[in-house]
């Protein structure tokens, strides 16, 4: 077997099935369930920790309230001001979903939801979505195009500046789509490739490859999954921490 | 390969339906009770530490109030004390000085009992001689016989008296 074909067997999405829905041709594939699997998991399992008075949860509780307190205090907070109340549980939903999906990924037999460009481009189409609407709904229509051009501009620059922000706008949810799902698959791909080596050495030489290659390999990837554990949080927090910079920046100008 | 960049537009659909499904959904089960228990706490905590504060500048001002009470009471106890020392002394002068007089008094009515108590001794004992002078010329009218007898009668009226008959004995 070739490395590209166990890179797209593991990284690739796998369509089972399609079916339409009205004039929608939906697939049902592996990332669709670890999505589901997913948002099932917070679904179910948030609400019920959040009301649970069990005392032996209550870590995992309090966990979870830093979490948000922390998103309210230093992410969405400083950006979005007094809107931040009513945007909060975007950013918490946000936050958790792309965890829970990162966090898929990392369990055996699961895939991971993020490392795909239609599932990190859904979430970026929402971020756009979003930074464009609160900032019509925070300054009207016409004030929203009119400020996305800096203020103190020379006037002549009007129709040059106004492209490149419109521009700007579509690069900056673009390069989020693009970091999540670069940061995903990266890890994957690591993984991946130090546990062919055992097999490419072992190919070699059996005793090389059991011998030597393969403790070396195992610690490396350990290391490289500890590394994604990590990324799988700090990605979460990256994506929900942009889009709360964009959608401030969009809702206030100055 | 390139199928890793090839976003499947089906799958796309998921990821929004499936994210904005669970921020409506998760907005008013998880968020919204952990919202409201977090700023109930908060609330919480600022009502207390607000109470605390009120209970503080209550306690300070009414140790401020005491402590003026203390001053005042010092100064009415000082007051009081250097009054009652005032009061104590002009007592204690106007006690020597009614001892003084009644002392003056008690001697002067001394002096003058004794003073007539000695009067009415020197009248009695006047009164004595002059008896005794009588009773003595008594006798030496009585005897008049001879010089001899007259002698021996003066001389036992003197031995008489020497050897303490009462009733003729001077005084008490």
């Amino acid at each position: 077997m070739e490395l590209k074909a166990i890179l797209e067997h593991h990284i690739l999405d796998h369509i089972w099935t399609f079916f339409s829905l009205g004039p929608l041709t939906l697939p049902f594939s592996k990332h669709v369930l670890m999505m589901v699997i997913a948002a099932l998991v917070l679904l179910i399992g948030l609400p019920a920790l959040i009301s649970s008075k069990s005392p032996a949860l209550a870590p995992f509780r309090s966990m979870v309230e830093i979490i948000v307190l922390f998103l309210r205090d230093e992410v969405v907070g400083p950006n979005l001001g007094h809107k931040t109340a009513a945007y909060l549980p975007y950013f918490s939903t946000l936050f958790f979903f792309i965890l829970a999906m990162n966090l898929a990924g990392l369990v055996p037999y699961g895939a991971t939801a993020t490392g795909n460009l239609a599932v990190t481009g859904g979430l970026a189409l929402t971020t756009f979505v979003l930074l464009n609407v609160s900032g019509m709904r925070e300054q009207g229509v016409v004030g929203y195009f009119s400020h996305l051009v800096p203020k103190g501009v020379p006037f002549w620059l009007y129709p040059l500046l106004f492209p490149m922000e419109l521009l700007g706008m579509l690069t900056k949810t673009f390069a989020l789509c693009v970091r999540l799902f670069a940061n995903m698959i990266g890890g994957h791909i690591v993984v991946l490739s130090l546990i062919s080596l055992i097999f490419i050495f072992g190919g070699l030489n059996t005793a090389l490859g059991l011998g030597v290659t393969a403790p070396i390999a195992v610690l490396m990837v350990l290391f490289v999954m500890l590394l994604e554990l990590f990324v799988a949080f700090l990605q979460a927090y990256i994506f929900t921490f942009l889009t709360a910079i964009f959608t401030g920046a969009a809702m206030h100008p100055h | 390969m390139e199928a890793l960049i090839r976003p499947e537009f089906g799958l796309m659909f998921w990821t929004i339906f499936i994210f904005i499904l669970l921020v409506l959904i998760l907005s008013k089960t998880a968020w919204k009770p952990l919202m409201k228990a977090v700023e109930e706490r908060e609330h919480g905590i600022r009502h207390d530490r607000e109470a605390a504060e009120k209970a503080r500048l209550e306690a300070e001002k009414i140790k401020e109030g005491l402590e003026a009470g203390m001053a005042a009471l010092k100064i009415e106890i000082e007051a009081r004390l250097n009054e009652a020392r005032a009061a104590g002394v002009r007592e204690r002068d106007l006690i020597m000085e009614d001892a003084r007089k009644s002392a003056a008094l008690l001697i002067e009515t001394a002096k003058t009992e004794l003073e007539s108590q000695k009067n009415a001794m020197v009248r009695e004992l006047k009164d004595k001689v002059a008896e005794l002078a009588i009773l003595a010329a008594e006798r030496v009218l009585q005897k008049t016989i001879d010089q001899k007898a007259d002698r021996e009668l003066v001389n036992h009226f003197l031995k008489e008296l020497e050897t303490g008959d009462s009733k003729y004995k001077l005084g008490k």
